[in-house]
């Protein structure tokens, strides 16, 4: 059992018995559960409420939750799949891009090069990072996100080449297939 | 010159991305390739606002009491039904006539009025008849799915609904007519149109809470009885014209109207835990939480807009 299982396996006890202790792991994890709904869900506001009742389930059902060396967030996919699942019956869908399953290992990889960028991006100057948030978020137009800023469109169109070239070369700079945050492997 | 171009060629690809989901012509770019793989990642970069307000969700959650609401303690039922208040029983054929609705129990309590039940799709409504005209109504709002939004709509006017809003596509995705029944119940009758329809999201029959402050209403629910936000749209200046909640396993929407000061039933799991965790949050007690002699515990409540609570622990079984 390396460092990061470990830890990871006496958070979960200690959420076990306090609940309020759930939102560590809620930060640990809450991106890649995104990623991996976000990859499938087809929409923004679908990604957030099946994101949302994925934490919700864990919460609710942390008792449950049987520690056997697997990651927590395999536990997470699993909820999250069976939600994406819930939706799309719901939505009466039979297909769609990607099955509501547990990553593959190229997934993995994949998604947590995903948690990385977003990291990267938390990180970036703010008036880039708000960039960032209105024209991928928000999609607002580089004339809307000039206006909101006050700024003009040339100089939006330069702080939006200057946020991305950033989070490119960081993100080349850094180790490939490390996020940073433990136990996606363990 | 080409730098002077990169900034405008890398917008035009974004754009790509964000309407379309497509940056293939930036991959013949070799200057633009690897900007835009990171951009097409950037499309799934989380909205901040919404991990923050779900973790301040989970916070609450996770500290909230063990007064807990308690879930599927009837067949059909959900932690929260409508209880609507009316003086005779034209409500109850309202529903038959318009929505096929069921009518699964009759109470009949001499000097105290008549308690219905109805089931309307996979959606429970409770009905109190007073018998007395004198006593004025209590009209709610409901968000009601069907399969078919205009042949429902002309049902409810044959059985004696006012029309507020002919059947026509709405921009959030559904078809849908909007009528007054005759005891002044607004009910918003909708199909879904596409998959991403709130329809998918709920049962038959949701009630639709008016407030002046939205925000401020969700935040008293969430404190009195835990709900759970599950989504919001909110304009400029704070105003919110639509959001969901979830308490126990119910769904509630909500919109900034004046208030239509409605009731709703609760079960809970320990009702006078929650009738004083409500009263904590704000509500104005009205009845303490008693025994029964129908074997049920209930206490009464009302909230800052004016909606009673009736806060219940059903007969043991």
């Amino acid at each position: 059992m390396d460092v990061t299982t470990d830890d990871e396996r006496l958070l979960i006890e200690a959420a076990q018995a306090d609940p309020a202790r759930f939102l560590e792991l809620y930060d640990r994890n809450v991106d890649r559960v995104y990623a991996y709904v976000s990859r499938r869900a087809g929409s923004r506001a679908v990604a957030e409420d099946v994101t949302s009742a994925v934490f919700e389930q864990a919460l609710a059902n942390l008792n449950k939750f049987e520690w056997r060396g697997v990651p927590f967030v395999s536990w997470l996919f699993r909820i999250a799949a069976n939600a994406l699942a819930d939706h799309w019956k719901r939505a009466g869908r039979d297909s769609h891009e990607l099955p509501a399953d547990r990553p593959d290992e190229r997934e993995y990889q994949d998604l947590e090069r995903r948690v990385s960028l977003f990291q990267l991006v938390d990180r970036l100057p703010d008036v880039q990072r708000q960039v960032i948030q209105m024209r991928f978020v928000e999609d607002r137009s580089i004339r809307e996100v000039a206006a909101a800023l006050d700024r003009s469109e040339g100089a939006v169109k330069q702080l939006q080449l200057r946020a991305i070239d950033t989070l490119r070369r960081e993100f080349e700079e850094r180790p490939a297939g490390r996020s940073g945050r433990p136990g996606l492997h363990g | 010159m080409a730098d002077q171009l990169l900034p405008d060629r890398l917008d035009e690809v974004i754009d790509a991305l964000v309407a379309r989901g497509d940056a293939s012509a930036a991959l013949r770019d070799p200057e633009l390739a690897a900007l835009a793989r990171v951009a097409a990642d950037l499309r799934h970069y989380p909205n901040r606002g919404f991990t923050t307000r779900l973790r301040t969700q989970l916070e609450r959650r996770s500290t909230m009491t063990t007064a807990t609401l308690s879930p599927g303690v009837r067949e059909g039922f959900t932690t929260v039904t409508p209880y609507v208040w009316v003086p005779d029983r034209g409500l109850a054929d309202f529903l038959i006539r318009t929505f096929d609705a069921v009518e699964t129990r009759v109470d009949d309590n001499p000097g105290h009025g008549i308690h219905r039940e109805l089931r309307i799709g996979s959606s429970m409504l409770m009905i109190g008849e007073t018998g007395r005209p004198d006593v004025p109504a209590r009209p709610q709002a409901f968000h009601v799915f069907v399969d078919d939004a205009d042949a429902t709509f002309a049902k409810a006017l044959t059985a004696g609904a006012m029309s507020i809003g002919e059947p026509e596509d709405r921009h959030y995705g559904e078809r849908a007519g909007f009528v007054i029944d005759p005891y002044g119940n607004h009910w918003y009758i909708a199909t879904a149109l596409g998959p991403q329809s709130l329809g998918h999201a709920l049962r038959t029959v949701t009630s639709y809470l008016h407030a002046h402050d939205v925000d401020d209403y969700m935040k008293f629910l969430t404190r009195a009885f835990g709900a759970v936000e599950e989504t919001r749209a909110e304009q400029p200046g704070g105003v919110i014209p639509y959001a969901r909640m979830r308490i126990g396993d119910a769904k509630v929407e909500f919109g900034t109207h004046p208030p239509m000061p409605g009731s709703y039933f609760m079960y809970a799991a320990d009702p006078d835990a929650v009738y004083e965790q409500a009263i904590a949050a704000g509500a104005k007690p009205l009845s303490a939480p008693t025994d029964q002699p129908s074997g049920i515990r209930i206490g009464f409540v009302e909230d800052p807009v004016g909606n009673h609570w009736y806060i219940a622990r059903p007969r043991s079984t």
